[in-house]
Order: C-alpha cells, then sequence, then structure tokens
C-alpha cells in the first residue's frame, strides 16, 4: 500500500458490548462477585483490541491471504505468521518468527530456510517444511495466487527434512528474502482440496498466527481470537481482534467521541484537537514520516516536446526548484508530512543508510527558487512562446498534466501548488484527477505525462529505488512509472542483488545515492506521514516516539504489527 | 381492479428499457472492474499476477453483444451475475443483505412523512391564509429544497456528534446478534431515527404541498359545504369529508416520487454508514462492480416500478370513479 493509499484511510469503531458486560459484573453486588473470581481464568475479563484497519461498507468473509483485494486485512500476520520480519525502524534486522534462519549457497543459486521447531497449526497438526513446499509450488503453479513474485526468482522448490526448505533461485538474488517479506505458509492438509484457490473464502481459516479463531462475523463488526495452539503464546496478551467496519473518514471522526477504538491508522484533520483533546490522558499518536513522495515524469513520452522536455537534467532541476515544498507540506498536508530535502529522495527511516557524498551541491535543486529556475531554463534556450509559456531548446511545445487520482485531497492540492510554480516559471502544466483505476492504467500503459507518486519501500532502502529506478521495472508496476533506464545505475542494482555481505551492500546502495542525487530522475518534495493513532485506556506498550523501535502502523503493508501486538498488555 | 391492457404495455416497455439502460450505464462510465481489481493489487502486484487475474475475469472483457445476450440470459434465470468487489459473492447475496434495510429505511420514512405532511396540509388548507398557513406552507417549500445531503451532515454533527444522543453509523448496535427481542428492535430503532428525520423533511414538504392544494379544491365542493350545513363538528368535515377526497393527488405524488427517495437514501446511507443498497451502490460504482451496479438498478426500476402500478391499483380501490372499465 502506498503513502497515499493509507492516507484515505481512516479510524475505527464501537463499544457496547464489553462495557456492558463490565457493568453487569459490578451491579451484581459483593457476592457474586467473590463467586466469579473463584473461576480464576475464566473470570478474567477477556481483553479485546478494538482496531480499524481498512475502511469497508460491508464485512465479508474472507481470510484467503492470496486474494489481495478480497481477503480481510487482519489476515496476514495475525492468522498466517510470516517467517522473517526485517525491521526496517532498526537497519532492516530480521526478527525471526515461523523461520529461525536462512543461509544462501556458497554459489548464492540456492537459499535453505529453517523453520522453528515444533510450530503447529491452529487445528493442531504440526506446521512442516512440506507446507512451505506446497504454499511456493501452488504460486508457481499458479500465478494468479504468486502475490510475492516467485514466479519470476525461483526454478524448484525441495525439503530436505521436516524443517529445511531448499529454495532454487533462477538466477543470483540476494535480495531474495526481503521479497518473502509478505509470503504466507498455509497449511497444505487444508489447501490441497481447494480447487481454486483465488476464489477459496478461507472463511474458518487454520493458521500459524496469534489470532486465528473468527468467534463472531457479521456485515458490521468481527472479532479475531487467540490461536489455541499458537507457538509463541508466553508473549501474547491479547486475546481477541475486534473489528468494526468503519467505511470512511467523516465517520471516524463521528466515533472517536466514544473512545471504543484502542489502535488505528486513519488520517485525522487537526488531530490534537479532534483525537488527543477527547481524551488527553489516554488518547496518543505518533506519525513518523514514511515513504519519499515525488514527481515523476515519463521519460518516454508520446509527446515530443515534453518527452525532450523530461529528459534533460536541466529542466528537472528547474522543475524541482519550482516545487514550493514547504507550502504542500503545510496546506495540503496539514503539517503531516516532512519535507524531503534530499536529492537522492531517501526516507528518513533509512537515516542510518544515508550517504554524504551524495549530498552538498545537488540538494540545493530542493529549494524553493523560482528566479534561479527562470534563469536555467532561460540559459538552456528553453524560449517563451506568445502565450507565455516555454518550449523546448528545439523549438517543440511543453504542456503537461500532472495526475493524482481523484478525491485524494490532500495529495490534489500539493499537485495544485506544483503546477502554480511550474507555471510562474513558465511551464504549461496542469492538474488532471482520473479515477484510481485509471490512474493507475495510464502509468502502467505510458500514456500519462507526469504524477505525483509514491514507491513501495521495503525493509531496506534498496527495493523502493531498484523498483522504480531500474529499466526492467520500468510501467511494469505502479511504483515506476518514469520509465528510467541508466545503464550505470542498473549495474549497480545488479551487484547489489548479487552482493554477499551487509558492507558491500553498503557500499553499493552509496552509489545508488550518488547516482540518483546527481541525475535528479525524480523530483522528491516530501515524506507522507506514517499512520498510527492508540489509546492507552485498555491497553499499554504501544510503540511510541520516545520508543521509536518498528513501524506502528496496523495496516497491511507493515508486517511488524504482529510484533506489536505481542507487545501489548490489557490494563489491569 | 383489472388493468387495461394499453397500461401494461406502458409497464412493459418500461421495464424493457430499463434492462438496456442497466446494461449500458455502467459501461459509460471510464474503467473496468478488471482495472479496478488490479488496482486493488496496489503497487507490488507483478505482471504475471495482473495477467492472471485478467483472465480469470476475461468475461467481461467479451465484445459487448456477447454481454449483452449473458445478461439477459441471465436475469432469465434471476441470474445477476458475481461480484467484482465482493469477488466471489453473487449480486443476489450481496443485494440481498442491503435491500431490506433500505426498504425499512424508505417505507418507515414514507409512512412518517405522510402521516406528517398530509395533516399539516390538511390543517394549513382549512385556516388558509392563517398564522398556521402562512409559516407552514412557504416553510414546507424550503424543506422541499433543501438538499439531503444537508439535513444528513447537520443532524449528524448535531445529535450523533455533539449531543452524543443518537448512535452514528450501522442499522443496529454491532455487539448484537438480530433476534426477535427487545434490545434488538429497540437498537434497530435508535439507529433508524436519523436516516428517517433525514429523508423525512423533502416528503414532508412536497405532501404538505400536495394535500394544501388539493384541499384547497376539495374544499369548495359542495358536499363539504353540505357536511357544514348538516352541523357536524369541524374534525369531521375536515377528515371524513374533505381530506379523504383530497389524498389522490398525494398519492400520485407518492409514487412519483419514489426515485427521488431511493436517490436522497443513498447520500443518507453513506453519511451515516447505514447498510443499505444506498450505500452497496455507491462502493459497486466506485469499484466499477458492474454486476452489482446492474443488479442494483434493476432492483430500484422493478421498486419505482411497482410502486406505480401499486398506486395504480390503490386509485382504483380509493376513487371507484376512475376503476377500468367504469371510465
Amino acid at each position: 500500500m502506498t503513502a497515499v493509499e493509507e492516507m484515505r484511510l481512516l479510524g475505527n469503531a464501537p463499544e457496547a458490548g464489553r462495557k456492558r458486560v463490565t457493568a453487569a459484573r459490578w451491579r451484581l453486588g459483593p457476592v457474586a462477585a467473590a463467586l466469579m473470581m473463584v473461576g480464576a481464568a475464566e473470570a478474567r475479563a477477556e481483553a479485546v483490541l478494538t482496531m480499524h484497519i481498512e475502511e469497508q461498507t460491508s464485512w465479508v468473509q474472507n481470510f484467503n491471504p492470496f486474494d489481495l483485494g478480497g481477503r480481510r486485512q487482519s489476515t496476514m500476520d495475525f492468522v498466517y505468521e510470516p517467517l522473517v520480519i526485517f525491521n526496517d525502524y532498526d537497519s532492516g534486522k530480521p526478527v525471526w518468527r515461523l523461520a529461525t534462519g536462512y543461509k544462501f549457497a556458497d554459489d548464492l543459486k540456492s537459499i535453505t530456510y529453517t523453520l522453528r521447531d515444533g510450530v503447529k497449526w491452529s487445528d493442531g497438526k504440526p506446521l512442516t517444511s512440506a507446507d512451505m513446499k506446497f504454499t511456493l509450488e501452488m504460486m508457481l503453479k499458479n500465478p494468479a495466487v504468486d502475490t510475492v513474485g516467485v514466479g519470476e526468482t525461483v526454478a524448484s522448490v525441495e525439503a530436505p527434512s521436516p524443517t529445511e526448505v531448499k529454495i532454487n533461485l533462477k538466477g543470483v538474488d540476494t535480495h531474495f528474502p526481503e521479497s518473502l517479506a509478505d509470503f504466507p505458509v498455509v497449511p497444505e492438509h487444508i489447501w490441497k482440496d481447494v480447487k481454486d484457490p483465488l476464489a477459496f473464502k478461507n472463511e474458518t481459516p487454520v493458521g500459524s498466527g496469534p489470532m486465528t479463531e473468527i468467534r463472531r462475523f457479521t456485515p458490521q463488526v468481527y472479532e479475531q481470537c487467540r490461536n489455541p495452539n499458537y507457538w509463541d503464546a508466553a508473549s501474547l496478551k491479547v486475546d481477541c481482534l475486534k473489528l468494526p467496519q468503519i467505511s470512511g473518514n467523516d465517520q471516524m471522526l463521528a466515533l472517536l467521541p466514544e473512545g471504543a477504538i484502542d489502535w488505528f491508522g486513519s488520517f485525522l484533520p487537526q488531530i490534537d484537537k479532534t483525537y488527543v483533546g477527547l481524551d488527553a490522558e489516554h488518547n496518543g499518536y505518533w506519525q513518523p514520516p514514511a515513504e519519499t513522495v515525488a514527481f515523476q515524469m515519463n521519460f518516454k513520452s508520446s509527446n515530443p516536446g515534453n518527452a525532450e522536455a523530461f529528459n534533460d537534467m536541466t529542466f528537472r532541476r528547474a522543475f524541482s526548484l519550482a516545487m514550493d515544498r514547504t507550502a504542500m507540506v503545510d496546506i495540503a498536508g496539514f503539517g503531516y508530512p516532512v519535507v524531503n530535502t534530499l536529492a537522492s529522495g531517501l526516507p528518513p527511516r533509512f537515516d542510518s543508510w544515508r550517504n554524504k557524498a551524495a549530498e552538498g551541491a545537488q540538494d540545493e535543486w530542493l529549494a524553493y527558487d523560482i528566479d534561479k529556475a527562470n534563469k536555467l531554463l532561460d540559459d538552456a534556450g528553453y524560449k517563451k512562446d506568445g502565450d507565455g509559456f516555454r518550449t523546448t531548446p528545439s523549438g517543440k511545445p511543453i504542456a503537461f498534466p500532472i495526475i493524482v487520482p481523484n478525491g485524494w485531497t490532500d495529495w490534489i492540492d500539493a499537485v495544485q501548488i506544483a503546477t502554480e510554480g511550474l507555471r510562474k516559471i513558465g511551464v504549461n502544466a496542469s492538474v488532471a484527477t482520473p479515477e484510481y483505476e485509471q490512474w493507475q492504467k495510464q502509468i502502467l500503459d505510458g500514456s500519462f505525462e507526469a504524477v505525483m507518486n509514491s514507491r513501495a519501500d521495503g525493509p531496506t532502502p534498496f527495493r523502493g529505488y531498484f523498483q522504480s529506478l531500474s529499466t526492467g521495472f520500468g510501467g511494469r508496476i505502479t511504483s515506476a512509472p518514469s520509465r528510467y533506464s541508466n545503464p550505470e545505475l542498473d549495474k549497480v542494482f545488479d551487484e547489489y542483488r548479487r552482493a554477499a555481505t551487509d558492507e558491500e551492500r553498503k557500499t553499493l546502495f552509496d552509489q545508488v545515492q550518488v547516482i540518483v542525487a546527481d541525475n535528479l530522475p525524480v523530483v522528491p518534495v516530501f515524506n507522507g506521514p506514517t499512520w498510527y493513532q492508540f489509546s492507552t485506556k485498555r491497553f499499554t506498550g504501544w510503540v511510541t516516539k520516545d520508543e521509536p523501535v518498528m513501524n506502528p502502523e496496523d495496516h497491511d503493508n507493515n508486517r511488524m504489527r504482529l510484533v506489536h501486538l505481542l507487545r501489548l498488555k490489557p490494563v489491569q | 381492479m383489472r388493468l387495461s391492457r394499453r397500461r401494461l404495455a406502458v409497464y412493459c416497455v418500461a421495464f424493457l428499457f430499463a434492462i438496456v439502460m442497466n446494461f449500458a450505464v455502467p459501461r459509460l462510465m471510464p474503467g473496468s472492474p478488471v482495472d479496478s481489481m488490479i488496482a486493488q493489487l496496489g503497487p507490488r502486484a507483478t505482471p504475471a499476477a495482473i495477467e492472471a487475474i485478467k483472465a480469470r475475469f476475461g468475461a467481461i472483457e467479451q465484445p459487448i453483444w456477447r454481454q449483452f445476450v449473458d445478461y439477459v440470459v441471465g436475469l432469465a434465470h434471476f441470474d445477476l451475475g458475481v461480484s467484482v468487489k465482493y469477488y466471489p459473492q453473487t449480486v443476489v447475496e450481496v443485494l440481498g443483505r442491503s435491500a431490506g434495510w433500505t426498504a425499512f429505511l424508505v417505507v418507515t420514512a414514507i409512512a412518517f412523512s405522510l402521516s406528517i405532511g398530509v395533516l399539516l396540509g390538511a390543517i394549513a388548507a382549512w385556516r388558509r391564509g392563517g398564522r398556521f398557513d402562512s409559516f407552514v406552507s412557504p416553510f414546507s417549500v424550503v424543506l422541499i429544497a433543501v438538499p439531503p445531503v444537508i439535513i444528513a451532515l447537520a443532524t449528524l454533527f448535531t445529535f450523533g456528534v455533539t449531543l452524543r444522543l443518537l448512535p452514528v453509523g450501522y442499522a443496529y448496535d454491532p455487539s448484537l446478534d438480530p433476534g426477535l427481542n427487545f434490545t434488538f428492535f429497540g437498537s434497530v430503532f435508535l439507529h433508524a431515527i436519523m436516516p428517517v428525520l433525514t429523508l423525512s423533511p423533502y416528503l414532508i414538504g412536497e405532501f404538505q404541498t400536495t394535500m394544501r392544494s388539493s384541499m384547497i379544491s376539495v374544499l369548495g365542493e359542495d358536499y363539504v359545504t353540505m357536511g357544514r350545513a348538516k352541523g357536524l363538528s369541524e374534525a369531521a368535515v375536515m377528515f371524513g369529508y374533505a381530506a379523504r377526497n383530497a389524498m389522490l393527488p398525494v398519492l400520485t405524488n407518492l409514487a412519483l416520487m419514489l426515485g427521488a427517495v431511493f436517490g436522497g437514501s443513498i447520500v443518507t446511507e453513506i453519511v451515516f454508514n447505514y447498510p443499505g443498497l444506498g450505500l452497496t451502490l455507491y462502493t459497486a460504482s466506485v469499484a466499477r462492480d458492474y454486476p452489482v451496479i446492474q443488479g442494483q438498478l434493476l432492483l430500484m426500476t422493478i421498486a419505482t416500478l411497482g410502486a406505480n402500478l401499486l398506486v395504480d391499483i390503490i386509485y382504483g380501490v380509493v376513487d371507484p370513479r376512475i376503476r377500468e372499465g367504469r371510465a
């Protein structure tokens, strides 16, 4: 999920059931209460965590991890435990879950995962290497369920022992484990009988994660409870997740005063007033900067004037100088995003990867300086014609819309600010707001001219750069719209994927930053916020800005939400 | 009460027209269900996965005539297809769970507004020119003009968010299980108050205006004068003689307004997160879920045509003069 999509997400909901239970107990009087306490564990109130993860108008019981669009977004991590989670707030260090380690063969052509011993599925059957082999082979056989792209990297799978899985790769790719970050292992004994694994709704899932039991499911709310056979049960203090259906931001704002939601990630305007102000003692938030949002130009544009301009670094630098980034953050983003000041576009969360050699002179192009931009274009031969707009040095007109999905108001405002700046330097840019589906289609088929977009970062900064700027990915996924091609950069990417050690990778990524900063293939503007709000009324242990140990979001794009869940403890 | 053949033919033509429009309109919107399906996959979807999804929903990319034939054949079997957004649920399942709620809202709002509007209209006509009339009647015109979205947001903000008197969403408390008990019905009632109040002002305004003008013309009739001359009480003349006869145009108006009521329920349901057809239609439109949109529009057309038919029949019952065959 891009930062943008997350912006559209909103908050959480109701209450009643729990509150009423507590109230009833108090009314029973001391004798009855004492009797209840005798029941020890049974009498302990269930720790129900109310979350809001996705906006829907009605819940559909679908826990099929391969149905990316249809699955309930509490399916990954909570029903299907990941093999390993790379914590991007901790230099991408692995947090071992179903796997306890992996090892590349000496020729880097294969990788062997070691699975945790004694892990059981929620129905009590053992989880073994056969399950993982089965899942991978199902993906290879059926590209529609290949949610992580193993079809492009994996040649074959072997299971030498119940806890070992050997994956033979099509080529050297030391980056492979990261690509398995979103990989769910499903139980062979259930899925082998499933004829169509994409259409299967998996209504009562058998999983490996902490919350596998669907206790209650209605179109308005569902409850997902403790896995009786969870391997890490000692860490799990939450008994159930409760997910009320909430369809939009307005509704979220209306529900917040009820104070029933514990963990959510919504866009709340004036959050200090609309959320924290409701209950300053318990309500909190932390919205650290996430992916870099950048303007990306179509280097293969079919419009000759635009293509000539976009391919000229001078034009891109002038473009960048015309961006009033502070206004975008303050006016369009309610002050939540953070201005990006690095020409390399490195997101702040990857600060440990920062290469000072890529900074300095290049970053000056990220200032807001209309005069400098005008001079740059004047000197480069971009002359103004009769209507006051510039043409390319060879005399072709430049005119382009910047596309942004309809309804993404904050982004539309940011693009509006960008076009105002561009018009001040004589560039005929405008805003176009197609529907999201159209927006995506134009990016994929290459019919757009320019777009404001974010890329999908992985646990290390490599994936974001590799996917958005390598020749191979150009136009194949939405986070690679620009169709940029730089042989020098491709070579470094290639070496990175063959690198065997972290030091090598660091050195190579240093080079990536220098090349990107020097060439400015995209124009970074700001880093959107991470969406995270919490309440300490019923649970403690929340990740906060004082203890920034992981991405705190509860959205489906953040695997660390599992570790976050395991930190939480009910208030006594 | 038998309807004339001509009248039935009109209904048939309207129905056929609706079938064709239902098919055409969603396809005139930009975008396709496959695009939206792929959009849901997010930025990480690999080309192989996209191809596989396209192949799987290949039916949607068939030539138009083929789609139309499939659509008509499906209709004949009451098979409205499979939802794209809520795949693999069928359209009948998706609509089934929301149709009841919308019917409940619309019928309640109509019954509520009809009683209030007719009463206000009758009184205003009875004392036309009086203080009551000169306040209520212009106010009705205002009510007609205010769009439901404004009323919905204002009620939501006042009663739901600021005063926190009424629930801000859902058809009933989600922690309850539907059942035949007081708690559940109480919850349904509480959750329906704001949506019904949002739908009603327009209806009340319309009913009041229609009733008032119709009543005024009836008041000039001889039988009303005779009722008065007999020395009957004011109430007896007003309701027993005048209002009863003045109701006919109100019923006609009701049939004509059904479309507008459904339209209003879309906005209302979105604002109050009410799980009815309106919310479903909105979600389906955004997701380019053709099968659901088609099924939904068809259902609404049938509802509107059905209501008109019903009014035609009721008309005959209420007013023997226009009963078919005696005209």
